[in-house]
């Protein structure tokens, strides 16, 4: 499903120089910037080959690169938006990155989600915690042509009230009438004002009940989110080649070559980081 | 009977009796010139032991295998001089419950394989203190004296030429059994103490910084040097270092259980030469 | 009739090549261990090696490579490129383990990205490699299916004559043709019959052992804890090894300026596959054996129809624990039987 070949005769290695437009905080800890090309070569490449799904690298230079997904959907290229939480070197440089400073992407890479596929189907999104960013790319993607889809809904929990991310959006999406949103924070999590879901994902997934017929559903966690979650979708008739994940691994160059993001014999990648659930039961479960 | 039948013995005697879960010897080697490491958890293997003059790891660093003796069951290990001393670090330093480590001390004077008799550090008190008056039998004295003789600048370019060697394998460091560190120093980025690149200067940054670590707690037990796919002198870093803490605080790494590590405590009477 | 290059006449091809602009590497000793370098004079050769410590794959694949210089202000990024050092060389005097390492490895350096450090220096080099007349007991490449006169990744293959005075030349490609026209002179035609090669035993049996690793079933098995005990997870049989692939991604200087490097990197490293979060998918030592052997020989053959292994040794015959791909590769085989 590799879509990017890119030309020979360039530095795979040299990422693109790209501007800090705008950034806001999402959760402690977690913060989205919106990062502008500043050389219209980057940007027509970029705009070539980014669909949804796909993966970049950022980076600050002098602290390194780091991966993660590309949280703006495939039908708004004129930026790049992300969603990191600050944890390791390079993520806590580019916390301290401002408006008007530059940073780096290099990608976007790896596969995709199929979403001709998803033509005419009904969609059910779920996610846990930080691992909104990735779905969110794809809500808006079918959003973006949402007469090509049928039912939507999306199913989003947190571990508390201040853990949810894009809160804005959120509001956007539960006064929308062609989405369904499910709101749930853990039990605990809950703010004395909040007037949603109480419970973990896979329970409130189960009360919410999606059908199963012609639905395919997204799904992005943590990794026991998933676990459990996918044991619900198994209980409501999901057929694990419907549900579709993606898979994150520590990587150094997104390329292919640096040899340390594969389970078993996939690549994460490059043959990844999109997989149904199927894919993902048939790699080995010591190497997740 | 061979000291080598005798060990294997009592090795089956040990495990028989439930007195160790295990018994970390040394056994045959891809070539008739090699030992490797071996665990035997069954009286019936033991017979897979060998100990001749080409047992020369040290292999008390097994000893600090993350779990290992965590559930305080016992574990026999075939230590060298220089292996007891190394546990004798291990256990001053908090690593470990010399208790739980039961020694088959063995020998190899000019090659020669002896038997040493005792099962427990403390058994070996006399025999570690004696080597410490004794001169180091350091294999390369010659190039010690060699090096030693240089001018600054000679030796500076002699060193220059053996790091830019180095590939940042970190052999050295895993076959060290001092360098237990959960995290070593330079797999820490936050910040980033040393360059992590195999070029001279991040060669020279990495080996520096060892050195001065095991400064006065080295024991000299080569399995660096031998580790070394580069075959970098570096037994002799080492020997130079323990040299400086021996003249310096009259310290030799390694005598006792609860000897008191040297560069982390302070006497009224250390010599203040070192400090500028 | 063959082509011969008498030894006395190797000094002559060097100066030839070194006077047309090429760099000459061959095995070399360096400070008490044995490397390709370049070299100013056949006399530097150290050709009786079985095989150098180090593989020739730094000479393509450097433990350190700067890729960028970056300098920032507020209002830009600055950022020259490093490109490999261009100029064509010759490297006279491999061994054919490490020539097909190098042919092994092609494919992943160019799979869909192409990494310009590698093929850079890929094409500007001629690889002369001397069919082996000896070999120690940790060569393994027939179990490969490779052999002491392979000509995978070479573009000469040299023949020793059973005289020790020359080698049969044997031109595989354009390249190859190429650089010795410049010496087409000071080669003779003769008869010479070449040395027999050295003969490598099978150790075992490399498909036998690939359908094992094939099997999910012994993905968990017991075998992968007791085979690598011992490993005490140093990266020496990754560096030596000259197929072993694997990078790290480092910038080095402050924020304002410094490079960006490409180092080698090790699967036996803990820290290889550690999530910022601290779960590591292969947090033990027997996890990250299993990985390299896998890898060698299940996944990269799965990708690029071929083993990621040339038989070369280096891993045993350096490894501090006498550990290494044999003995692994050798109890697979008895397990498959």
């Amino acid at each position: 499903m590799t879509e990017n070949n890119h030309n020979a005769a360039q530095n795979i290695y040299k990422p693109a120089t790209m501007k800090i437009v705008d950034r806001r905080d999402e959760a402690p800890g977690v913060r989205t910037m919106k990062l502008e090309f500043q050389d219209p070569a980057d940007h027509e490449l970029f705009k070539e080959t980014y669909r949804t799904g796909m993966f970049g690298l950022y980076g600050v230079y002098g602290e390194g690169e780091s991966t993660f997904c590309v949280a703006s959907p495939e039908t708004r290229k004129e930026y790049i938006e992300c969603t990191f939480r600050e944890s390791g070197r390079v993520t806590s440089a580019l916390a301290r990155a401002d408006i008007g400073d530059l940073v780096t992407f290099r990608g976007p890479y790896g596969n995709r989600f199929p979403l001709e596929e998803f033509y005419g189907k009904n969609l059910l999104f779920i996610a846990g915690g930080i691992a909104l960013p990735p779905t969110r790319s794809v809500i808006w993607s079918c959003l973006d042509q949402r007469e090509k889809f049928g039912k939507v809904t999306i199913v989003y929990g947190a571990r508390t009230v201040a853990d949810l991310v894009y809160k804005h959006e959120l509001e956007e999406w539960m006064q929308r009438d062609d989405v369904e949103l499910v709101l749930a924070v853990d039990p605990g999590g809950e703010s004395p004002d909040w007037k949603h879901r109480i419970g973990f994902v896979p329970t409130v997934l189960e009360e919410a009940a999606p059908s199963p017929d012609n639905c395919v559903a997204v799904l992005c966690g943590p990794p026991i989110m998933i676990k459990f979650t996918l044991i619900s979708l198994k209980k409501l008739g999901f057929d694990e080649s419907n549900v579709y994940t993606t898979l994150e691994n520590r990587m150094k160059c997104g390329l292919g070559k640096c040899g340390r993001c594969n389970v078993g014999s996939i690549y994460v990648c490059k043959e990844g980081p999109v997989f149904t659930a199927e894919e993902v039961s048939r790699m080995p479960a010591a190497d997740l | 009977m061979s000291i080598e039948q005798q060990y294997r013995t009592r090795a089956k005697e040990l495990l028989s009796a439930g007195e160790v879960k295990m018994v970390i010897g040394y056994g045959a080697g891809t070539t008739a010139e090699r030992r490797r490491p071996i665990f035997i958890t069954s009286p019936d293997e033991t017979e897979r032991l060998v100990l001749d003059s080409a047992c020369i790891a040290n292999l008390s660093g097994y000893l600090v295998t993350e779990g290992l003796l965590s559930d305080e069951k016992r574990v026999a290990v075939f230590l060298r001089p220089e292996g007891i001393r190394a546990l004798n670090v291990l256990a001053a330093e908090a690593q470990l419950d010399p208790l739980q480590v039961v020694i088959i001390g063995f020998d190899l004077p000019k090659g020669e394989l002896k038997s040493l008799q005792g099962s427990s550090v403390d058994d070996f008190t006399d025999l570690l203190g004696a080597l410490k008056e004794s001169t180091p039998d350091v294999d390369g004295r010659e190039l010690l004296e060699k090096i030693e003789k240089m001018s600054p600048e000679e030796r500076f370019a002699f060193w220059q030429e053996e790091f830019s060697k180095c590939i940042k394998c970190y052999a050295c460091r895993q076959a060290c059994p001092m360098c237990y560190c959960r995290r070593c120093i330079v797999d820490s980025n936050q910040p980033q103490w040393v360059n992590t690149s195999s070029h001279t200067l991040g060669n020279f940054e990495w080996n520096i910084v060892r050195a001065f670590h095991l400064s006065g707690r080295c024991v000299e037990c080569g399995n660096c040097d031998r580790a070394c796919p580069v075959n970098i002198p570096l037994r002799l870093i080492n020997r130079k270092m323990a040299q400086e803490v021996l003249d310096s605080f009259n310290h030799f790494a390694g005598t006792s259980k609860t000897q008191e590590p040297v560069l982390a405590s302070f006497k009224k009477d250390d010599s203040e030469t070192f400090i500028l | 009739m063959t082509k011969i290059l008498f030894t006395d006449k190797l000094d002559s091809c060097v100066e030839r090549w070194r006077s047309a602009g090429m760099t000459v590497i061959g095995p070399v000793q360096r400070a008490n261990s044995s490397v390709y370098d370049a070299v100013k004079s056949a006399s530097e050769l150290d050709l009786n090696l079985v095989l150098t410590d180090r593989s020739i794959k730094e000479l393509f694949f450097p433990q350190s490579e700067p890729m960028l210089r970056y300098a920032i202000t507020k209002a830009e990024i600055n950022t020259d490129e490093f490109l490999p050092p261009s100029g064509p060389r010759i490297i006279f005097g491999a061994r054919a383990c490490d020539a097909s390492g190098l042919a092994i490895d092609d494919p992943l350096f160019g799979w869909d990205y192409k990494d310009e450090y590698w093929f850079q220096r890929r094409n500007e080099s001629v690889i002369v490699t001397i069919a082996c007349t000896k070999a120690d007991e940790f060569c393994m490449c027939t179990s490969l299916k490779l052999s002491p006169d392979s000509t995978k990744g070479s573009d000469i293959l040299l023949r020793p004559l059973e005289n020790n005075k020359g080698w049969q030349v044997e031109e595989l490609t354009d390249r190859g043709r190429e650089a010795f026209k410049s010496v087409a002179d000071l080669l003779q035609e003769g008869s010479d019959p070449a040395a027999a090669t050295v003969t490598v035993p099978e150790k075992f049996n490399a498909d036998a052992c690939a359908e094992w690793l094939k099997n999910p079933e012994n993905f968990e098995s017991r075998f992968w804890k007791e085979i690598s005990a011992r490993c005490i997870g140093c990266g020496s049989c990754t560096y030596l090894c000259p197929t072993c692939h694997c990078f790290d991604i480092q910038d080095e200087g402050g924020s304002f300026e410094g490079i960006r490097r490409k180092n080698w990197d090790s699967c036996s490293f803990a820290l290889f596959t550690m999530h910022t979060s601290g779960h590591n998918p292969r947090s033990t030592q027997s996890a990250r054996w299993r990985q390299r052997i896998m890898h060698k020989f299940n996944y990269f053959p799965g990708k690029f129809s071929a083993n990621s292994c040339s038989g070369c040794g280096r891993c045993t015959r350096e490894c501090p624990v006498d550990m290494g791909i044999t003995e692994t590769l050798q109890e697979i085989s008895k397990l498959s039987q």
